[in-house]
């Protein structure tokens, strides 16, 4: 009948929302990283813990406060409630119940509750002792007035700075990176402590004014030499305690030297780590972003052009000086062979990333780069460099989108120079942005004011624009003459006066931009305006 | 026939002098690597030995006399700021093109002398950014600039005694007699600056006058002819 009962409750907390609703909610304050409550959280606590410890300090000199008696009351509470929630939040009892009985179900045997409860205790049991759970249950201790000796555990409350503090998690990780070395480094000096102290406490036992009466003596001595603190309570009177003593003092130096460097090696590897995570955090941020894959001139051109226009971009070379440069303009940068699919996924080319740069000034990493991109993103947009025109084909076939080759772009320009140098400039002018004329589409949306108009009645000369042409993949339009083909679509060249827009038709107009604005905007009221009578 | 010496034979000259028109221009390539001058020559290109750190060179091979333009290609930034220097005191009407590969050496070439700088990289970058934010735009460029297809920008300078003289841009209607689309202007009293046609007032041409026209290449040649006639008038 009890266990009926217990197991009833358990398939309908099972089945209730709001106890998944609660758990969820706490779950999120108190273990997800990734959750802002729990910053929220972790900051209150550790001034909670600062506070606490503050005044229990304050309360050893004034007994008698009732104000501090009522705070620390408090606080406790709020341990205590934090302890629960947290074992709570640990273990589902209620999943090893129906665990079981299905189990029991599909064996035909009788469910038996005594299992059940040792399984739940030992989860529970699994909680209570992890080093985390310890601390906190040590740091609720010291309010227990009556027993004195816990007033010691005080110190566990600083301790339960760790639980809210990432960079002290960091801390651990990197040391627990060199535990080999830590513990090489114990062991010997360990041992070296054995030896200097036996040694010393022989030759000093017996002499006239020494300060070592006993095995502690000399113990205490030799950590206070080997720490090179050398308090002097303590010196060497014998001729056989102070040759010990220079063994010692040498020693130590290189004891003190290896602990230092293991420490620092230990931080400087972690700090790499802790640098490229922050880079992958910031780009689990980003959307819609670019990586570009190489640092060189053409990307440091692109990384300019893309960060003066505000878009996002991540920028990934293994030359170590390269990434130095863009970390110093600004930029989010890895240092990493791009051609590895690992690296690839970490910058975000399937989550985020619309577009990747392939521009190293090796044809043969490009060429790799591109096919590991389009390997792992059919969608992606990819835009590859190459330096020899025999591979533009190479990259096509590892699925680059657009292949650019600086050297034909810059040899064209030289040639166009010769040729017609008034038209360079008004290539470069256009090209560049740097007039104030530049050269944009319009898109004739669906129910625009241009949909069904005939190109002669758009009066663009009264607006000071130029009609270039009308790019459309719109088969109506394949009749008339002057046209090329651009990919899938046409290019109508100069269209004639007859020439009708459809919509999905796209102008292509040469004037100031600011005209080309106000005309899209007037193209667009008008169509907010033709759908209100609708 | 237009002469020009190019210094330093890579893969951008090789882009360059392939697009010249060999009816038009005589091409000479120098390069004091033996190696790059034996692989212009076995590329069909005329070559010339010589030193170009030296004056005399300069002038055997034509600067200063019939060499009408130059092409400073060399990899190096500094060999290309000594051949400006050199070129630019043996001939103060030469047509200098120089390229470059940091971008602080930029400045320092025009101050040497040269006429226009082209920086590959930077231009490669620019094209990208362009594919990124203005793919039809830059499809567009592809096919007229670049010369996949029949489009072409051309200039047209208005010789004495053409029909165009004294007319008014506004009667030109080349859109509709010559399937000319007009870009731009250089009126040469004024300025050497290009204005565009969208924002001009209406105003007259006169001879010297260079007109900037898209289309295609045999509407642009027609239009060429016609301009030389003095009673092409219809």
């Amino acid at each position: 009948m009890l266990a009926k009962l217990i197991v009833y409750c358990s398939y309908y907390l099972k089945s209730a929302d709001w106890y998944r609703t609660a758990k969820l909610f706490f779950y999120d304050l108190l273990e997800n990283s990734h959750s802002r409550k729990k910053k929220y959280f972790d900051a209150t606590m550790i001034c909670l813990l600062i506070l606490s410890v503050i005044f229990l300090i304050y309360d050893i000199e004034h007994a008698d406060s009732k104000m501090g008696g009522y705070f620390e009351l408090a606080i406790l509470l709020v341990f205590i409630v934090e302890y629960f929630v947290r074992g709570w939040i640990y273990s589902d009892t209620y999943k090893v119940i129906i665990e079981e009985y299905e189990k029991a179900l599909y064996l035909n045997l009788d469910f038996n509750l005594a299992g059940v409860f040792r399984k739940a205790i030992i989860r529970d049991l699994e909680y209570i002792s992890s080093p985390f759970a310890i601390i906190d249950i040590l740091a609720i201790l010291p309010s227990y007035r009556p027993l004195d000796i816990l007033r010691i555990f005080i110190i566990f409350r600083l301790f339960k700075l760790f639980r809210y503090s990432d960079s002290a998690k960091l801390f651990a990780d990197a040391l627990a990176g060199k535990r080999f070395e830590l513990i090489t480094l114990l062991i010997f000096t360990c041992f070296l402590v054995f030896i200097a102290s036996v040694s010393i406490y022989m030759f000093e036992y017996q002499a006239v004014g020494s300060g070592i009466k006993n095995l502690f003596d000399a113990f205490y001595w030799t950590i206070v030499t080997l720490a090179t603190v050398g308090f002097g309570d303590i010196t060497p009177q014998t001729t056989g305690g102070r040759w010990v003593t220079i063994f010692l003092i040498l020693a130590s130096l290189g004891v003190l030297s290896f602990f230092t460097s293991i420490l620092i090696a230990a931080f400087s590897e972690k700090m790499l780590s802790v640098h490229e995570s922050r880079v992958y955090a910031e780009l689990e941020r980003y959307d819609n972003f670019i990586i570009i894959c190489g640092f060189g001139r053409v990307g440091q051109e692109i990384a300019r052009h893309l960060h003066d226009e505000r878009q996002q971009f991540v920028v990934i070379d293994k030359i170590p000086q390269r990434i130095a440069l863009a970390k110093k303009r600004g930029y989010l940068a890895i240092e990493s062979d791009a051609s590895h699919n690992e690296v690839l996924m970490n910058a975000g080319i399937c989550r985020g990333a619309n577009a990747i740069l392939c521009i190293t000034g090796d044809d043969v990493i490009n060429v790799y780069i591109t096919l590991t991109s389009r390997h792992l993103n059919k969608n992606l947009r990819i835009i590859s460099r190459a330096n020899r025109h025999d591979n533009v084909n190479k990259l096509y076939q590892a699925g680059a989108d657009n292949v650019i080759r600086p050297f034909e772009i810059a040899g064209l320009l030289a040639a166009e120079f010769v040729g017609q140098p008034v038209a360079f400039e008004a290539i470069s002018g256009i090209l560049h942005n740097r007039t104030d004329i530049v050269m944009e589409s319009v898109l004739v949306s669906e129910k625009s004011a241009l949909d069904n108009q005939q190109i002669g009645q758009l009066d663009l000369q009264q607006r000071k624009l130029t009609l270039l042409g009308v790019i459309s993949d719109n088969p109506i339009h394949l009749k008339h003459k002057n046209k090329y083909q651009v990919k899938q679509q046409h290019f109508y060249f100069n269209p004639e006066a007859r020439f009708i827009l459809r919509h999905g038709d796209l102008l292509v107009l040469l004037g100031r931009k600011y005209g080309i604005d106000h005309f899209r905007d007037q193209v667009e009221q008008r169509r907010l305006f033709s759908r209100k009578p609708a | 026939m237009k002469n020009i010496a190019v210094f330093g034979y890579n893969r951008l000259s090789f882009e360059a002098i392939s697009r010249l028109d060999k009816a038009l221009y005589q091409i000479t390539v120098i390069d004091h690597d033996p190696a790059k001058a034996a692989l212009a020559r076995e590329n069909g290109f005329e070559t010339a030995n010589i030193d170009f750190r030296s004056d005399d060179d300069l002038r055997q091979v034509g600067i200063g006399a019939h060499v009408d333009t130059l092409f400073c290609f060399f990899d190096t930034d500094s060999e290309n700021v000594f051949l400006t220097l050199s070129a630019r005191a043996l001939d103060k009407k030469l047509n200098i093109i120089a390229i470059v590969d940091s971008p602080e050496s930029a400045e320092k070439l025009l101050a040497a002398g040269a006429n226009k700088i082209i920086d590959p990289y930077e231009i490669c970058g620019r094209k990208i950014h362009d594919m990124l934010k203005r793919p039809d735009i830059n499809d567009i460029f592809d096919h007229t600039v670049f010369g996949r297809h029949d489009l072409h920008l051309a200039e047209v300078a208005i010789p004495e005694n053409s029909y165009l003289e004294n007319t008014h841009v506004s009667q030109l209607e080349l859109s509709a007699q010559y399937n000319l689309i007009l870009i731009g202007i250089v009126n040469k009293h004024l300025s050497d600056e290009l204005h565009f046609v969208v924002e001009e007032i209406d105003r007259r041409l006169s001879v010297g006058d260079i007109l900037v026209i898209l289309g295609p290449s045999r509407e642009i040649r027609a239009f060429k002819k016609d301009v030389e006639n003095q009673f092409c008038k219809i």
